[in-house]
């Protein structure tokens, strides 16, 4: 036995019977900085490894690293026996998670989105409408200006039930069906369930759900229009957000606009969440036709409105990343628990 | 629709490239969806001279042919049935890439060795197969690069044109909306009229049944037509936008309409019969043979052209076999016209066929179009299918065909509508810059121009300009919606209340997310089957359902009475998944129940045709889960408790009766539920093994629906009572009740004798089985007795226990457990 190793042997006993005796918690700690502090002799060995014979310092370096690994444990192992007995009666795991008292719901994110659009116009003094799933074809289509037999039906693939009675196609008719029963100023917004006789795909589902939104009153303009879109973008997507009226066409608005906003991915550059084109588009709008105030009854040129049309699933794809429209709609529990948090 | 920027330059020049020409037209209202580049390039293809043509030793139909490409003499197989010696080809050599992707090489073909390729025109892109390899002008020097002479570049954007807009849909009229855009300079097609050298008469005479139908036609005649391919700046523009080429005819005609946007016809003269075309409806004809080869049938509302033969086109749709332009054909008699857009589309909707004609004439062509795009072809054929132009035309119109009035416009109602404070000066040179023009208010002042303050007419090709607020449009477009204000005076903003229903609607899911259940939106369709896995009776009013009459998926057609298989559908897919049960899944969604729609008001004459679209609530809980009470199905007591505690949040007067009312319910575990003035409102219950099995679940499921809409939308009126804060007396009950006495039975009694004090009653133990005579039930229930007015002593509970548990033996016979 080399004079190392009999320094080792004794600095080990010496060791485990201070850490064995350590009654508390402050006992212990003095004992680890008095062995393995700085100024503690095993340090003080370990740094004089390197002065030693060629020949030795690897069996006496070795040999120290594993008495100052096993001090180390003890010094624990100490420390949980001390904790231990200094638990009360009828101590717990406090590391055991939480029980609820009934397990998570969720509700589902379109309709989390549709209300809280609903909240946002709401709180701007528009009130909630509701318009039938089957309508009319005279208020889905010829009331809104859609001209019989005119091209303009075509881009809204409709499902007959007979020739008079379809599903609607957009949200669009409620307002007809309001006006016709209130007089202006009104401010209304009618959220619901629409339909298209398309084929599905990741972007496109045959049902899906859209926001109407129309304001009518004697001067509103179409840049009162614009006013409450920001202010709406502000509210939902966050305040900052730069959105465009891009031109387009709607029967029953005139002007007719679609609403772009700055795409939040790209910051405007451009990106595969955009189609490189640095916006999103949000929503459709215009001020409301002549042609549709007078379906509703009103005298030409009483008023003047804006109407907007937003698709929740769209919006709702945009804020949570869903890359695929039939996730809503398969109602996975293991996607649908995702939005637990959402409200 | 594709636009090629090659072409577009014919007639503007425009600053920046492709991408700032897609943002000018995007922010104009036309949507670019699409941008690539065309280009022809053939690397690896050269002109090449057929020296010598020898027979294939093994094949009768392949020719081995010695081609000389300017370097040397390769020897190629070939299998068209035009190759013949002395003829310059393209030959891909080895190495070169076909624009399909085919790579050549050199390959052994029947067992003799080919160098490469000689192409036909299909295979380089250069349009189709003209009876097999290309055959090049004798001139052609071999060697010379295929892309020097057909290589092309362009770059093509795709156009979403909307219904409004058929004045874009053509390149002329494209350039003309980038001119009025930017200010730059506009240059026309360059109108061509043939000299009137002789006095050489049409010969035709074109007789119109109906102006409503066709309010214009002419007729041109083109003799000594040379049938070939069209130049190749028309073959490539054409390909460009995705036009296969076909012959110099009838490439002329479709790039006169990609560019001016009028569609045209060309008839061969030679197989027409008679002298004289009539426009008529198609009458007694019944079949048409288009150009497709394909047989139509007609009714009396499609219009066609017919000659003495009968029908030899669809008007605006499709032309006929019949008269078919082709490699015998020498005069060409050219159809320009303007057919009724109604017309055009209502034929072309039951034929189940759009061509680029139907599609343009059923947005409205441009009245002054007609001749100038016929000129337009006819000089075309002149200069490149070698015809004469016949000065002498047919031109029939309609000399009743009102142009429309000059529509007034008050500057005060386009900032009314804008919010802008626009000055009339600038309206106007915005509306000029779109050919628009001002008619003096003097020469119009006999016309309603009431307070207008200027009169705008409006040029043939804008015909969707109809109105004052279309032209408020189009100076809202011109001028920038960036140049809106932003921020206009706040309109006083209007406090409103929620409605009840969707108070009621927020509660119920609140409360359910909860307490543990999921929400789901399922579809409003459901399939014939459905209804028999159900098990609805013959006569049950459910069976009846609207259903949509062309879906275009088959199956699930019918619109939805009941929410029952959407729900089942959704939770087989979630019970398939390995996950946690039970699941507890909610929807609220419409059902349509045809015939059930009260009044509405006011009411117009179809409404009667709605079907009621009452929204329910449905909830269920499925998969097996622990059972509290004790020994009961726990998802039967825990859907009909979580409608009862609904209720109450709602202030619903809920009541669960028992009794088997629906074929797909457990027998003897349902419920009717009914609301104290409205009837019944709802079911609650398990669902029958055999019909879940029907759905594909082996789990049960237990479910409760009540219809919202027929409940009271009224949130409760909460009243404050007073409650003592006197301690309260606990004693339980432990009973044996014998097989047919009711838990609801038991409570009354209780009730009834437990006196004033007695708070509050509940279940806390339900036993059957070991321990428990056979016939009967163990009870636990814990009565909490408190008053009012003091401490209540033991004895007095105790009091009241005892006359509880006399009557309760004597009525049913129930004896307290030892
Ligand atoms: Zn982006």
């Amino acid at each position: 036995m080399s004079v190392m190793d009999e320094q080792i042997a004794r600095l080990r006993a010496a060791a485990e019977a201070r850490i064995g005796a350590a009654a508390d918690g402050a006992t212990l700690e003095a004992a680890r900085v008095a062995l393995l502090g700085r100024r503690s002799e095993l340090t003080q060995l370990l740094r004089g490894v390197k002065d030693l014979p060629e020949a030795e310092r690897r069996v006496a370096g070795d040999a120290l690293n594993r008495l100052k690994t096993d001090l180390a444990a003890g010094l624990a192992e100490r420390e949980r026996g001390l904790a231990l007995a200094a638990r009360p009666a009828g101590a717990v795991d406090l590391t055991l998670p939480g029980a609820p008292p009934v397990p998570l719901g969720s509700l589902h994110p379109l309709l989390v989105v549709l209300e809280e659009i609903c909240d946002i116009f709401h709180s701007m003094g528009f009130t909630r409408e509701e318009g039938p799933d089957v309508e009319l074809d005279y208020y889905n289509f010829t009331a809104l200006n859609f001209p019989d037999d005119h091209p303009a039906r075509d881009s809204q693939d409709t499902f007959y039930v007979s020739d008079a009675v379809c599903l609607r196609t957009q949200t669009s008719p409620a307002q007809v069906r309001v006006m016709e029963r209130r007089t202006p100023p009104l401010s209304c917004i009618v959220p619901g369930r629409v339909y298209r006789n398309e084929a599905t795909d990741a972007s496109h589902a045959s049902e899906f759900f859209q926001i109407e939104g129309f304001s009518v009153d004697r001067d509103v303009s179409l840049a009162d229009l614009r006013a409450t879109v920001q202010q709406f973008v502000d509210v939902f997507f966050g305040a900052g957000r730069k959105i465009r009226f891009r031109p387009h066409y709607f029967p029953f608005t005139e002007p007719s606009v679609e609403v772009d906003m700055a795409c939040a991915s790209c910051g405007g550059s451009g990106c595969a969440v955009c189609g490189r084109t640095g916006w999103l588009e949000i929503m459709g709008a215009g001020m409301i036709h002549p042609n549709v105030f007078a379906a509703a009854g009103y005298a030409p040129d009483a008023y003047t409105g804006y109407a907007f049309g937003l698709g929740i699933d769209r919006i709702a794809m945009l804020r949570w990343g869903v890359d695929d429209i039939r996730l809503f709609y398969e109602n996975d529990l293991r996607f649908l628990h995702q939005f637990r948090g959402a409200w | 629709m594709k636009i090629s920027l090659d072409w577009l330059r014919d007639f503007v020049t425009w600053e920046g490239d492709a991408e700032s020409l897609a943002s000018l037209l995007t922010m104009a209202g036309i949507n670019v969806e699409g941008r690539e580049e065309f280009t022809i390039a053939l690397p690896g293809v050269v002109v090449a001279h057929v020296r010598e043509t020898a027979r294939h030793p093994q094949a009768d139909k392949l020719t081995l042919c010695q081609v000389w490409d300017g370097e040397q003499t390769l020897s190629v197989v070939c299998g068209a049935p035009n190759v013949r010696a002395d003829q310059k080809v393209l030959l891909a050599r080895p190495g070169a890439v076909l624009p399909g992707g085919a790579k050549i090489k050199v390959s052994r073909i029947r067992g003799v060795e080919s160098q490469g390729m000689i192409c036909s025109a299909r295979e380089l892109g250069l349009g189709g197969d003209e009876g097999g390899i290309m055959e090049l002008p004798a001139a052609a020097p071999p060697g010379t690069a295929a892309d020097a002479l057909y290589g092309f570049r362009d770059q093509i954007l795709d156009l979403e044109i909307t219904p409004n807009r058929p004045d874009l849909l053509g390149h002329f009229g494209v350039a003309r909306e980038i001119a009025a855009l930017t200010g730059a300079m506009l240059t026309a097609p360059a109108l061509w009229t043939p000299p009137k050298t002789s006095s050489e008469r049409l010969e035709w005479s074109v007789e119109i049944e109906s102006f409503a139908d066709c309010p214009r036609y002419t007729a041109h005649l083109a003799r000594g037509v040379k049938l070939g391919p069209a130049p190749d700046f028309m073959r490539n523009r054409l390909l460009a936008v995705g036009q296969r080429p076909i012959n110099n005819v009838v490439d002329i005609t479709n790039y006169v309409m990609l560019e001016l946007g009028q569609p045209l016809h060309a008839f061969d003269r030679g197989k027409l019969s008679g002298t004289r075309l009539v426009v008529r409806r198609a009458g007694q004809e019944r079949e048409f043979t288009a150009l497709d080869g394909q047989t139509r049938h007609l009714d009396d509302d499609h219009l066609i052209i017919a000659d003495s033969a009968g029908a030899v086109a669809l008007a605006g749709i499709v032309g006929g076999s019949r008269s078919e332009v082709d490699a015998s054909t020498q005069e060409v008699l050219l159809e320009s016209a303007f057919f009724d857009p109604l017309v055009v589309r209502r034929g072309a909707r039951k034929l189940g066929l759009v061509t680029d004609s139907s599609y343009r004439f059923e947005r409205e062509a441009d009245w002054n179009m007609v001749e100038k795009a016929a000129w337009r072809a006819l000089h075309l054929l002149q200069q490149h299918a070698g015809a004469r132009i016949v000065p002498d035309r047919v031109d029939r119109q309609n000399p009743d065909r009102e142009s429309l009035p000059p529509i007034p416009l008050r500057i005060a109602q386009v900032n009314r509508l804008l919010g802008t404070e626009i000055e009339t000066t600038e309206a106007v040179q915005l509306l000029q810059a779109l050919d628009l023009t001002v008619v003096p208010l003097g020469q119009a002042r006999n016309r309603k121009s009431g307070s207008a303050n200027v009169m705008i007419e409006v040029p043939s090709f804008r015909r969707d300009l109809r109105a004052e607020v279309d032209l408020v449009e189009e100076i809202a477009r011109l001028r920038g919606f960036d140049r809106l204000p932003t921020d206009p005076a706040a309109r006083g903003a209007r406090a409103v209340a929620p409605r009840a229903l969707d108070k009621v609607r927020r509660r119920v899911r609140a409360h359910l997310s909860a307490v543990g259940y999921s929400e789901i939106v399922t579809s409003s369709f459901l399939a014939r089957e459905d209804l028999e896995r159900l098990g609805l009776a013959d006569g049950d009013a459910r069976r009846n359902c609207l259903s949509v009459r062309n879906a275009r998926l088959e199956g699930e057609t019918l619109l939805r009475t009941t929410l029952l298989p959407s729900l089942l559908r959704i939770l087989r897919h979630n019970l398939n998944a390995d996950l946690d049960c039970p699941l507890r899944l909610f929807q609220l969604n419409r059902v349509f129940w045809p015939g059930a729609r009260g009044a509405v008001e006011p009411s117009r004459p179809q409404e009667d045709q709605l079907p009621a679209e009452p929204l329910f609530l449905q909830l269920a809980v499925a998969g097996r889960t622990e059972s509290t009470p004790a020994g009961l199905p726990a998802g039967l007591w825990e859907v009909k408790g979580v409608v009862e505690t609904l209720g109450g949040l709602i202030g619903w007067s809920l009541e669960a009766r028992p009794g088997d009312s629906e074929p797909y319910g457990a027998l003897g575990r349902q419920w009717r539920l009914e609301e104290a003035g409205s009837g019944p409102v709802g079911w609650a219950g398990e669902l029958d093994g055999a019909v879940l099995a029907g759905f594909g679940i082996e789990a049960p499921v237990c479910v409760a629906e009540v219809d919202l809409t027929s409940l009271p939308a009224v949130l409760p009126s909460l009243a404050v009572r007073p409650f003592s804060r006197f301690p309260a007396v606990k004693r339980d009950l432990s009973l044996l009740v014998p097989d047919g006495v009711t838990f609801a039975e038991l409570a009354a009694v209780i009730r009834e004798r437990g006196g004033d004090c007695l708070e509050s009653l509940e279940l806390f133990d339900y036993y059957r089985g070991k321990g428990i005579p056979a016939g009967a039930a163990a009870l636990g229930i814990r009565l909490k007795f408190r008053s009012a007015k003091g401490n209540l002593k033991g004895t007095t509970v105790d009091k009241s226990l005892a006359l509880v548990t006399e009557e309760l033996a004597a009525r049913f016979g129930a004896q307290l457990r030892a």
